[in-house]
């Protein structure tokens, strides 16, 4: 059982009241996990967890100690304060201390559902067994991986404040293979309500990509122009999301927004004007965490307004060394059309000539001065000509800039957000993203890869 | 206010009557033999034809700093046993971080339910070969456990690096860290195995990164030493302070260094570098799980395939790559892996042939093989194990050849440094990878630094195009502390052993050309 806002309540007030030092912070996590893998038609591995972790961070002089354990006992719990306290007092002074957040007022966001957190691993199994019966009537092999898991957690600061969310997310994966091993397909979507996801769509999708990326050919690499599905997306800008934004290391000159001369380049026209970028804890399909950065209440934030890089991310500490606010977020991403949106089928019919990319894999960081990755595709990838496509084509390697891509007048489409995950998450830290119509993409090499 | 090496040593000293040695909380004593029985008898009565327990202790330390400050001193434990059933030939795994007689039923309990629901579906039933019964324990070599190192200590070797690295002219940030893992695990089977182990790990890293504001340009090197299973000896046995000044140059030279024109170049890969291509390109292909499509949905599956074996050219020369999990400071490196089986070393190319497998005792059988090579593994207690990788590495050549000896045979090439970028596709068959530094090779010598390099090849195109490999004398051991896997997604530690090596006529791509 997650453990309730009155037990973690209770479990800080405890801490707390142990505390000696000036200044101190506990956050305690409860969570229930279940997942099931299936592979090759049949089923794989599972498991059920339940864990407690409890944090506590105290400062003595500015000086700094933290100490993480898993036993909620009392005598643990005297002990890590215990322990932080001693850390604390041989640790130099933390440079960046500032002072614990004192009460704040949270906005609630949703986000949970109790019938996630109580999954029966009856129906479960039930479900998956129709995935695989779906797979074998088509003639396919697949592979797949559902899990459900649910959260509590509390943060109190010896200043008063106190903070409590719950969180689920129920997801599946599929991969359906060719028995030949020439074709795959891959779908994936997730829910924090069990109940809202569509273990039938996901599965028929993923089979449906691998049946038509049959009998794919071979054509050159080069710049071509690419429509990518929302999952594409997904897998190319998580890189974006976690490391674009921040303004310390842009201001430092070590980020793709810096600018020559100790600037950046808030302000200007980065990206395409169709494109706004933003992030929202009450977005309806999208609902995320309550507090940001130290517990600061979130708000919504916008990063790119119009192409134009509206603000960047500025934490509690930098913010300070610069007399501005810290940034109440982001905590998720959404990237929306700053005008009309098309769909997928009215991209293809726009495109001369275009490859339609379903996923992209195992993506790396090459240069950061220009956002820079290389990374695979995989599990279907289509060429288009004349508005219609034409066969399935092989897998690209491809290097590519995320600033280059996005930049002004190489999006030519956008289409309507989708709540959809990078694929190495594994199907967490969703965002709400949009297909795209581009212009240039650079795929690099060949890959015979399946 | 900033903290010289000199201020934070002086302002430790003058505190040394305080606790140095922080002690951890001690373990409420579990009778660890008696919950063994609780979840063994319970699985065997409800119908389990296999059960293991595994219950386990996890301690972390990890210290970060940045240029003259510490960043944050953090320490974790945590504690609790997992329960793996197999009935009817289907799996079950349930785990709690309570540690009782009353909940190792009940999650056994829960382990059998799951098991039941999917055997109910399961199409293709999981058999397990024979281990040996053993009742033992085992302890990684090391000569000093760092969490017995007071906090102090290892603040004032972090920064010293960071001062070595900052006394270097137009560098402009450096970060360190320090992070030590110990496991206390214990392991009991219905095969009537008892086995205590107890593993050290250490990793030192840092970064230094050089900034020219003018033309907002930047450019970084991270540490070479990389983690090994060792103790704190580790600190003192590697030259560190040594390696952070010279990270420094190369980060400020890296900012004016020659743009590499692309095309085709012999490489010379040190083993600083070369361990990751190994690891990417042949320690995750010859993951039988792989290959037979277990990973499909996550990480993928492989080019080697189960009919390939003894037949595939893999390496045109006649060398050995092998897989070892009793290799000393190696990551990977165990007395038994997560199902009772003895660590073990066995080629997994033998003469350049692909010959043979990393198994589990599920896997084994699926090949027709009578006993596992040992590859079980979970991350922590309340993780599921499945297959993980083992240290494999790359034998040197017999004779004693030098790296110069490998620079001397090369008209136009690099020699590459350090990992950097690194990615390969779901059957290992397309990868990139770039680096730490970069140094022309011209007419045999080293000739000045590159930049923005990364090669780009096809794994049985690259092998083949092994020339020459360095003798004993040059073969090192480096690894990762996170190598990812599964799903959910689960880490590994994991060492490669190699020399330097020669490779013919690689595609070599320039990085920064569209910055």
């Amino acid at each position: 059982m997650l453990l309730s806002e009155s037990e973690l309540k209770s479990i800080t007030d405890s801490i707390l009241r142990q505390v000696k030092a000036e200044d101190a912070s506990v956050t305690i996590s409860s969570t229930e996990n279940s997942h099931l893998r299936f592979a090759a038609n049949s089923f794989l591995t599972n498991g059920r967890q339940e864990n407690a972790t409890v944090a506590v961070t105290v400062w003595i002089g500015k000086r700094r100690g933290q100490v993480t354990t898993n036993d909620l006992s009392e005598s643990a719990l005297k002990q890590i304060v215990e322990q932080a306290e001693s850390i604390a007092k041989l640790s130099p002074v933390d440079r960046e201390y500032l002072p614990t957040l004192g009460p704040q007022r949270y906005k609630p966001t949703g986000g949970f559902a109790e019938s996630t957190v109580r999954l029966s691993v009856a129906d479960r199994a039930r479900r998956i067994h129709e995935i695989i019966s779906t797979c074998e009537k088509a003639g396919v092999v697949g592979a797949g991986f559902h899990q459900a898991r649910g959260e509590s957690t509390a943060t109190a600061t010896k200043n008063g404040n106190f903070r409590y969310e719950r969180t689920s997310l129920a997801g599946l994966t599929v991969t359906a293979r060719t028995k030949d091993g020439d074709a795959s397909g891959f779908f994936q979507r997730s829910h924090w309500d069990i109940n809202q996801l569509d273990t039938g769509r996901i599965a028929n999708e993923a089979v449906q990509k691998a049946l038509s990326s049959r009998n794919p050919q071979t054509i050159d690499p080069g710049v071509y122009p690419v429509i990518l599905e929302p999952q594409a997306v997904a897998d190319l800008l998580g890189f974006m999301g976690r490391f674009g934004f921040d303004a310390r290391s842009a201001e430092e000159g070590r980020s793709a927004l810096s600018a020559p001369g100790g600037k950046t380049k808030v302000g200007q026209p980065v990206f395409d004007a169709k494109l706004n970028i933003y992030s929202d804890p009450w977005h309806p399909e999208l609902p995320d965490s309550a507090y940001a950065q130290d517990g600061i209440p979130s708000q919504r934030v916008a990063l790119v307004e119009r192409g134009v890089i509206r603000s960047l991310v500025y934490s509690r500490f930098w913010a300070n060394q610069r007399s501005l606010e810290p940034t109440p977020g982001p905590v998720n991403l959404i990237i929306e059309a700053d005008g009309p949106t098309a769909t997928i089928e009215e991209m293809v019919k726009a495109s001369d000539r275009a490859l339609l990319v379903t996923r992209f894999w195992y993506i790396r960081g090459v240069d950061p001065r220009v956002q820079l990755n290389t990374g695979l595709t995989r599990d279907g990838m289509w060429y288009i000509e004349n508005g219609r496509i034409k066969h399935p084509v092989r897998n690209f390697r491809f290097n590519e800039s995320m600033i280059e891509m996005l930049a002004p007048g190489n999006v030519e489409m956008v289409g309507k957000p989708e709540r959809v995950s990078g694929s190495e998450n594994r199907g967490s830290r969703n965002s709400l993203l949009p297909a795209l119509k581009l212009k240039r993409f650079h795929f690099t090499s060949q890959s015979e890869a399946v | 206010m900033e903290t010289t090496r000199r201020q934070f040593v002086g302002s430790a000293a003058a505190a040394a009557m305080g606790p140095w040695n922080l002690e951890w909380a001690p373990a409420d004593s579990v009778d660890k033999a008696r919950l063994a029985d609780a979840a063994l008898n319970t699985a065997k009565r409800l119908g389990a034809s296999y059960t293991d327990i595994r219950i386990n202790r996890y301690r972390n330390e990890s210290i970060s700093t940045r240029e003259r400050q510490v960043q944050s001193v953090n320490r974790s434990e945590s504690f609790g046993f997992g329960v793996r059933v197999l009935v009817r030939g289907a799996w079950g795994f349930a785990a709690s971080r309570v540690v009782s007689p009353e909940q190792v039923v009940r999650v056994t309990e829960q382990a059998i339910e799951t098991a039941k629901a999917n055997a109910e579906f399961q199409r293709k039933r999981v058999e397990l070969v024979s281990a040996p019964k053993v009742v033992t324990s085992w302890k990684s070599a090391f000569e000093r456990d760092p969490f017995d190192v007071p906090v102090d200590q290892k603040v004032g070797f972090l920064m010293g690096l960071n001062e070595a690295a900052l006394k270097v002219r137009g560098v402009s940030f450096v970060t360190s860290r320090l992070s030590f893992v110990k496991e206390q695990k214990y392991l009991a089977t219905s095969d009537g195995s008892r086995i205590e182990q107890y593993i050290i790990r250490c990793y030192p890293a840092f970064n230094v990164t050089a900034v020219n504001r003018e033309n907002g340009d930047f450019q970084s090197r991270d540490s070479f030493g990389g983690p090994q299973q060792m103790g704190y000896e580790y600190l003192s046995s590697y030259p560190w302070l040594t390696e952070a000044e010279k990270a420094a140059e190369d980060a400020v030279q890296k900012l004016k260094a020659k743009p590499v024109d692309p095309g085709k170049y012999d490489l010379v890969l040190h083993p600083t570098h070369l361990w990751l291509t190994i690891h990417e390109s042949v320690g995750h292909p010859t993951e039988l799980d792989r290959a037979l499509w277990w990973e499909a949905n996550y990480a993928g599956t492989s080019f080697l395939t189960p009919d390939k074996t003894g037949k595939l050219r893999f390496v045109s020369r006649p060398v050995n790559f092998f897989a070892d999990r009793t290799q000393p400071t190696g990551l990977a490196t165990v007395g038994y892996d997560d199902e009772g089986v003895p660590g073990q070393k066995w080629n997994l190319v033998k003469d350049g042939i692909f010959v043979d497998w990393q198994t589990t005792r599920d896997l084994a059988p699926l090949i027709g093989r009578k006993k596992s090579y040992g590859c079980l593994h979970a991350e922590s207690w309340e993780d599921v194990p499945f297959p993980r990788m083992p240290n494999v590495s790359l034998e040197p050549a017999k004779e004693n050849v030098t790296l110069e000896q490998l620079l001397a045979d090369v008209d136009n090439g690099i020699l590459i440094y350090g990992n950097g970028s690194y990615s390969i596709d779901q059957q290992r068959y397309n990868f990139q990878f770039g680096g730490q530094t970069f140094w022309e090779i011209k007419r045999g010598k080293i000739a000045g630094m590159l930049r923005d390099v990364a090669y780009q090849s096809r794994t049985t195109d690259f092998w083949g195009s092994l020339d020459a490999l360095g003798g004993p004398d040059t073969y090192e051991i480096h690894g990762s502390f996170s190598d990812g896997k599964g799903e959910p997604g689960q880490s590994n530690a994991v060492s490669h052993g190699c020399p330097p090596a020669r490779f013919r006529a690689v595609n070599v791509l320039n990085t920064g050309s569209r910055s």
